[in-house]
């Protein structure tokens, strides 16, 4: 099907004057640079993310564990990343601002757990309606980034027995520690989609490359990931130069990809 | 080196204790505000005690208190509502909901929660919030001065976590608040010289929650009413009661309990 439709497109390209139809291919190369560059950047964020959560739930003997991030025009809470049974049906939702729980630790900035093993109805009404989920036991702390709450970190029920065992104190600190840890990757993500964002923004705007140029280095200089932007902007350097650039950064990224994941202990580079 | 407090002064300290009578109160007369996401006023356990509910509104760069009937919003409010009066059953409770009324700018409306209440003169807040962005610094510090000069005994939460939350790191001008393990909300501590001065329980709290149900409960936001609950008996004992009068008799009875 999709086939088809490159097919067709093809043809009407092909149909098409000389100059139009240049125009036409080079912007669907920078639609296509710009989705490889969001996958680049977004993808390895998530991706530890969820790698996080998973760790930190089981080290906290919870089924679940799932990221909110506060969406900074509506303040509503958006699912970020989720581990557990119904996480593909997490991730996006949303819990209008000031609401629920959630809403709560983010304007309290106070940590939180709640427990009802006996409501067989589950408490979490405005996740379990959609989820199907039954929330019994639920901890949640605030995503502190520099001074302010950029998010909700939950960690939901138990995993084995006792399963009605509420979270303890202690279980509350050890969340606290690694919310720090998830509040650097949910930082480094919303960078990642600004540089997205800037993407975009190149193609519809016609934006002066100048102007680009002095964002992405202020965006640089505040940045905690320096060093995964500057590799971003490594790649989409690359990128610009033609599809066969493209190509080989992308064969490399994925053979030190392979290599690394097949390797226990880290590269030795030096 | 200098010891902090002299020991003859330490031990007339430990002579002053509010009037016994404290214990038998039960808040009759005292009204407490609660700065929070709005209580579910219609809780069997609440029944009767609430006597005002308003709502944060936004409008431009001005908050405004109105009147609200859609209780609370999260829960976390009839919570401590519900420790409130299971302390002090004859107390009642304005409820000053900051929460829900915008996404943004959270310290901003929690901070003219509080200045609602300092201008109320409510004798008794609770305060179960707090902020980390420095700029709300001086204006929480000058707005905790003033409910100070005003007579009005704020009560905080503490967080844990390794960044100062405004304004429970405040030392002078109110009263702090962690949690413990400790059951017996009478045998609260008190650690002078610290900068959270007071532990009280907070761990597995069974309180009401939404829809007349109850929850089993942790953190330091539940701590704090505890507090305040006894200091509403206090208050009935000894209605003319200063925020540094509160703190000295808070200060004495933790030393009983601690012996």
């Amino acid at each position: 099907m999709r086939q088809l439709k490159c097919d067709e497109n093809s043809r009407k390209i092909a149909s098409m004057p000389d100059s139009r139809s240049e125009e036409l291919l080079a912007r669907i190369q920078d639609v296509f640079r710009i989705s490889e560059s969001e996958r680049l950047l977004t993808d390895p964020v998530k991706e530890a993310m969820t790698e996080l959560l998973r760790t930190s739930a089981a080290r906290l003997r919870a089924e679940g564990a799932s990221v909110l991030v506060r969406n900074a025009d509506s303040g509503d809470l958006q699912f970020l990343a989720a581990t557990g049974e119904v996480a593909d049906r997490i991730v996006g939702l949303e819990i209008p601002a000031g609401k629920g729980i959630a809403g709560f630790v983010l304007m309290s900035g106070q940590p939180l757990a709640v427990s009802e093993p006996d409501d067989e109805s589950g408490f979490y009404a405005e996740v379990d309606k959609t989820t199907g989920f039954s929330t019994k036991l639920l901890l949640a702390v605030p995503l502190r980034f520099r001074d302010d709450v950029i998010g909700v970190l939950e960690y939901v029920n138990r995993s084995d027995e006792p399963l009605n065992e509420p979270f303890t104190p202690a279980e509350m600190d050890a969340a606290a520690v690694y919310a720090e840890a998830v509040a650097a990757l949910v930082n480094a993500h919303i960078d990642a989609d600004l540089m997205c964002d800037l993407s975009r923004r190149l193609i519809q705007d016609g934006t002066e490359a100048a102007d680009i140029r002095a964002w992405l280095l202020s965006l640089r200089e505040n940045s905690t990931h320096a060093r995964a932007l500057e590799l971003a902007a490594l790649v989409s350097e690359l990128a610009s130069k033609g599809d066969a650039e493209v190509e080989l950064c992308r064969t490399l990224l994925e053979s030190l990809i392979g290599y690394s994941t097949s390797t226990t202990g880290r590269l030795d580079l030096a | 080196m200098t010891k902090l407090v002299d020991p003859t002064f330490a031990e007339a300290a430990s002579n002053f204790m509010p009037d016994p009578q404290w214990l038998n109160a039960t808040g009759n007369g005292v009204t407490v505000a609660m700065i929070d996401s709005g209580v579910d006023a219609a809780h069997p356990d609440l029944v009767g005690r609430i006597c005002e509910e308003v709502g944060a509104k936004i409008e431009g760069s001005r908050v405004t208190f109105l009147p609200v009937e859609d209780g609370d919003l999260a829960g976390h409010g009839t919570a401590c509502a519900g420790i409130i009066t299971q302390l002090a059953p004859d107390a009642k409770i304005a409820s000053i909901r900051v929460l829900g009324a915008s996404g943004s700018g959270d310290a901003q409306v929690f901070l003219a929660g509080l200045e609602y209440a300092v201008k109320q003169r409510y004798k008794i807040i609770n305060l179960s919030l707090g902020t980390t962005k420095p700029q709300f610094f001086a204006p929480l510090h000058d707005l905790l001065d003033r409910a100070y000069q005003a007579g009005c005994i704020v009560i905080a939460a503490a967080n844990n976590l390794p960044q100062p939350s405004f304004p429970s790191i405040f030392s002078s001008s109110l009263i702090s608040v962690v949690k413990s393990e400790e059951r017996d909300p009478l045998k609260f501590g008190f650690h002078y010289g610290e900068v959270i001065e007071l532990t009280a329980p907070g761990v597995s709290i069974r309180t009401p929650w939404l829809g007349g149900g109850y929850r089993t409960l942790t953190g330091n936001s539940f701590a704090c009413p505890h507090i305040t609950g006894l200091l509403a008996r206090l208050v009935e004992t000894h209605p003319e009661l200063t925020p540094f009068q509160a703190k000295s008799a808070l200060h004495a009875i933790a030393r009983l309990n601690s012996e």
